[in-house]
């Protein structure tokens, strides 16, 4: 048996799953402040319709705690020291007000190109010791092709100040982008404390519950990665829940079709794309708090439309709008105000709940604005799908517009063919319905639609992925996360069938580490290229990057829903 | 305001051959430090999509022998193609201005293109901006040719247009392929004076080379007055580079783009692949989109390591008065030309295709008209790598030409196909945006 559970912005879904069905699902309010509390809430009624707890295998959470410290600010107070070398100017690295800059610097070829500066380092460290920072990120420009600048600064300030954390952007991520790192790092080291405060209560709640599961934290990638794991890279842990709808999309369907994921939530519709039955990822990685980060993440789009959307009349405009903020449930589910969901109830004559509070409340407004409450409902359901319709196309837009950097990759490019819509969340079966025959495209609501996102949690596979850089010519061969790697042979013979083999022995290798050892052979390569360096009309050296990784999946025994 | 285009094409799947400087590596280091700066995830800069050019784009220009496919492969068409996307963004008002980043380049091909020349098959900029003259009426053109060869290609393809001004400085041609750029090259009769060139001598430094952009290009542009700057921008005046042997740096390069402040820049040469691409091109940029570039530079690079010697700059000196003249004069000399031309100008060239290894014969004759710049007969012929010989017969119509050279070239092409002398006859006619092949071995025409 499995468990997963998602904690939303609206609501708190879990399910058991067992063989080929949902044994039990339970939906809490989620309450903000205690993002544990709700969590065991749901877990505990779970566990209750279950006769023996013994036969849970693993529980998968995916929450939204990474998002909230962010979002207010509660993290811990961490200094931002770059090396940002030669190029552009530092104002553009302002990434925070605590944003310090150290002179050195290191080239695209891992080659330093200018030393440090001791004294400044000690200076720049007795600084930071007064200013009573507990945190530093210490990131530079290209430490992702050589990281002994970050390692050098880091040691001498671990002997001023011993009693500092101090985290390094090549330790975070070792994909090209200075900037994304070092947000990344900048976030890790900011939210680690209480991410571990979390981690920590979990595993004692789940101990005093008896429960001998593993525990696995659903990423914003789609995977899960087991707790300790995230302790390294809690930043992965963003945007979970949306990547649960889609991969709960994906356990509903489980074919190859083009499709656009609508999950419409109480007070946002969160939308996704897959092609040919798989996920599309953000090409720029993860957006948190209006910043770029090396967060693999879905490519996602977030829209302040739900089901709970409440319905207004602007006095100003003399128009009938829909308001962003949720005020609490339809009025149709006894709620104090016309939303969404009632138009739909009453203009479709769906029968949800109590047809005349939808009806009564929909009077309100239609007074107001002086129009009948059909004219009313059939204006809000126009915005409804005019916002929705304006987003997938957007996103459509966005994805036939990826840059290129291969002939190959613009020859074969063609616009997005949409398949169908899956609708996901409780309001989804009232409005995707209408939107994919606007939209002249079929569309999917299954049995377990309300809920796929706590399915999507319970039954997907762990993720990983290493990259690895090696430059014969320079003697570097790096893995992230790994950091240097001894070359089996001599570098110089490397070729791409060497590369890739070492690639997928450290994956294997790390996937072992990590007890997720089933899953070691399910790798694919995900990215691939070889250049031959040539100077003076001849071979002087290869450079490759090789990037495996475990996609994300199904664990091996899921094989489809039956209701 | 609004952003930077930037359209980075590296076509890290095409080389000319493995250890050719143009091939697969080139831009790497450039993706490299373009991507770990951060500078597309800016607000003032927008990357775009590249997307291939079509047969048309490439007819609206060249006269490819023996057809399309024969040479011109889908690499090229996406560089070409890149052009097009980033000049209607410009012409959309979606960016400011905009850097093509892409590969391979153009600006040695000319209008008969029977194989590649200067590692180039067909003229990347030329497509670009017949594509905007057709397309959305942009009448009068300036292209800035900043790479270190001359553009030789560009500049026979515009030399008979008095409505594209062409401004070439470069190695001089004694020294450097393509062995022309003289100071003596200044347009066709009817198109005298915008075509201008300036030949340095090898190892010409920053200070030289803006003392021409200051003194020459920037006073002949406030006089031009074009809709459209396009800097062919090409890289290989850097003092690292292993082609040519100039003393130009990033920082000069910045500078340069700054102050001619083109709306749209196009990657030319530039095959110093890491000690110069990924810093100039950070630095047209930056300059583009108005980004201090103070702190950009080369890595081994000094501040007064390069001294330009008096005696270039005299010579840089004497050369930018006699060129400034030669522009101020243009009309009197194009009106003088036209009062005591022949009917047809004629003109016999031999064009080498370096790559290639093929020599191109051609006759040309440009009517005399009152009014416009005339219709171009091109008469060529090439023996191919594959053993053939091809004669062909091209007639270019302009899209500024008078309607009865617009006629006479369209009866020029009937006669011509009539007359069976030629392998291929072509009519290029812009104003009606028809591009047709005559072929007599088999009687079909191909329309484009």
């Amino acid at each position: 048996m499995l468990i997963g559970i998602d904690v939303g912005g609206t609501y708190t879904d879990g399910v058991v799953f067992d063989g080929d069905h949902i044994l039990s699902s339970v939906k809490v309010p989620t309450d903000d402040n205690n993002l544990l509390q709700t969590l065991l809430q749901v877990l505990d009624e779970l566990l209750n319709s279950l006769q023996n707890v013994d036969q849970i295998s693993r529980i998968v959470l995916s929450t939204t705690l990474v998002t909230n410290i962010l979002a207010t600010g509660r993290g811990e107070r961490t200094a931002l020291v770059l090396i940002p070398g030669f190029g552009l100017p530092h104002n553009a690295y302002q990434i925070t007000t605590d944003t310090f800059f150290l002179n050195g610097a290191i080239d695209f070829r891992g080659r330093e190109i200018e030393g440090l500066d001791e004294n400044e380092i000690i200076t720049l460290a007795q600084q930071i010791k007064k200013m009573n920072f507990k945190r530093v990120a210490v990131v530079g420009k290209f430490s992702n092709r050589n990281a002994s600048q970050e390692l050098e600064i880091k040691e001498l300030f671990q002997q001023i100040m011993p009693e500092v954390s101090i985290f390094t952007g090549s330790q975070v991520s070792n994909q090209l982008n200075f900037p994304r790192r070092a947000v990344t790092t900048f976030y890790t080291a900011m939210i680690l404390p209480e991410w571990i405060n979390f981690a920590g209560q979990i595993e004692a709640a789940l101990k005093s519950r008896g429960l001998q599961s593993e525990i696995h934290i659903l990423k914003a990638d789609g995977g899960t990665m087991p707790l300790h794991k995230s302790l390294e890279k809690p930043c992965e842990t963003v945007f979970s829940g949306p990547a649960a709808s889609t991969m709960g999309a994906l356990a509903i369907t489980m074919d190859t079709k083009n499709s656009v994921v609508v999950d419409i939530g109480g007070s946002t519709s969160d939308l996704s794309l897959m092609i040919d039955g798989q996920p599309l990822y953000a090409s720029r990685g993860a957006e948190i708090e209006g910043k770029l980060t090396h967060v693999e993440s879905f490519s996602l789009k977030s829209v302040a439309l739900g089901g709970d959307s409440p319905i207004i009349y602007n006095h100003e405009t003399g128009k009938v709008d829909i308001a962003a903020s949720r005020l609490g449930p339809a009025a149709c589910f006894n709620g104090n105000a016309a939303t969404v969901t009632d138009a739909f109830n009453q203009f479709y004559e769906l029968g949800l709940g109590d047809t005349k509070r939808s009806n009564n409340f929909l009077g309100e407004i239609a007074a107001l604005a002086q129009i009948p409450i059909n004219e009313l409902c059939d204006q809000v359901i126009s915005q409804v799908f005019e916002r929705l319709e304006t987003e997938i196309k957007a996103m459509f837009l966005q994805w036939e517009n990826e840059p290129a950097y291969r002939v190959w990759e613009v020859v074969n490019r063609s616009p997005f063919r949409l398949d169908r819509i899956i609708g996901i969340g409780a309001a989804a079966g009232i409005i995707v319905p209408q939107l994919a025959r606007r939209l002249g495209v079929e569309s999917v609501i299954h049995a377990y639609s309300p809920v796929a996102n706590a399915l999507g949690a319970a039954i997907v596979r762990p993720t990983m992925s290493v990259q690895l850089h090696i430059d014969t010519q320079q003697g570097i061969c790096i893995a992230q996360p790994g950091g240097e790697v001894e070359s089996p042979g001599n570098l110089n013979n490397m070729q791409m069938e060497d590369a890739r083999k070492l690639a997928i022995e450290i994956l294997a290798e790390q996937a072992v580490q990590a007890g997720l050892q089933d899953y070691a052979q399910d790798y694919s390569i995900q990215m691939e290229e070889q250049f031959n360096l040539i100077r003076s009309y001849h071979r002087s050296g290869k450079i490759f990057d090789v990037a495996v990784q475990i996609r994300p999946g199904f664990i091996h025994k899921y094989k489809g829903v039956k209701i | 305001m609004k952003p930077t285009g930037v359209l980075f094409f590296p076509a890290f799947d095409w080389a000319i051959t493995p250890t050719h400087p143009e091939r697969e590596e080139r831009l790497l280091y450039t993706r490299d430090q373009l991507f770990e700066e951060g500078i597309m995830d800016l607000p003032q800069i927008r990357e775009y999509h590249p997307r291939l050019a079509s047969p048309a784009d490439i007819a609206r220009v060249h006269f490819v022998v023996p057809d399309l496919d024969s040479h011109i492969t889908e690499a090229h068409l996406v560089a070409a193609g890149s052009t097009l996307v980033v000049a209607d963004a410009y012409m959309n008002r979606e960016i400011k201005n905009a850097f093509a980043i892409i590969r391979p380049p153009g600006h040695h091909a000319m209008s008969v293109s029977h194989g590649n020349r200067g590692f180039c098959n067909i003229n990347n900029e030329a497509i670009m901006i017949e594509y905007m003259r057709k397309k959305y009426n942009i009448k009068r053109v300036a292209i800035i040719d900043t790479d270190v060869h001359h553009g030789d290609g560009t500049q026979e393809i515009y030399y008979n247009d008095p409505d594209v001004l062409f401004i070439s400085f470069h190695q001089d041609g004694r020294t450097l392929y393509p062995g022309s750029g003289f100071t003596s090259e200044l347009g066709g009769p009817l198109a005298w004076g915008t075509t201008i060139n300036i030949p340095l001598l090898p190892r010409t430094t920053d200070e030289g080379i803006h003392y021409v952009i200051d003194n020459l290009v920037l006073p002949i542009l406030k006089e031009f007055k074009p809709d459209l700057i396009v800097n062919s921008a090409g890289q290989d005046n850097h003092y690292t580079d292993p082609l040519a042997d100039m003393r130009f740096t990033a920082c000069g390069y910045a500078i340069l783009n700054e102050k001619l402040a083109p709306d749209i820049a196009v990657l030319e040469g530039g095959y110093s692949v890491e000690t110069a691409l990924p810093y100039i091109n950070m630095g047209i940029i930056m300059a583009m989109a108005g980004i201090d570039y103070s702190n950009l530079k080369e890595p081994d690079y000094d501040p007064g390591m390069f001294i330009e010697s008096t005696k270039n700059m005299n010579a840089i000196e004497q050369i930018v008065k006699q060129q400034l003249a030669v522009f101020r004069h243009r009309q009197d000399v194009i009106e003088e030309n036209r009062r005591t031309g022949p009917a047809w100008f004629n003109e016999y060239k031999r064009i080498f295709y370096d790559t290639d290894y093929i020599d191109e014969e051609q006759k040309v004759r440009i009517s005399n008209c009152p009014v416009c710049s005339g219709v171009r007969l091109i008469d060529s012929s090439a023996q191919h790598r594959n053993g053939r010989l091809y004669d062909v017969f091209c007639i270019s119509i302009p899209i500024n030409l008078c309607p009865e050279c617009h006629e006479k070239g369209n009866t020029i092409y009937k006669d011509m196909i009539k007359n069976g002398k030629y392998d291929l006859v072509y009519l290029q006619d812009r104003i009606d945006d028809k591009y047709l092949c005559y072929d007599s071995k088999t009687d079909q025409e191909q329309s484009y």
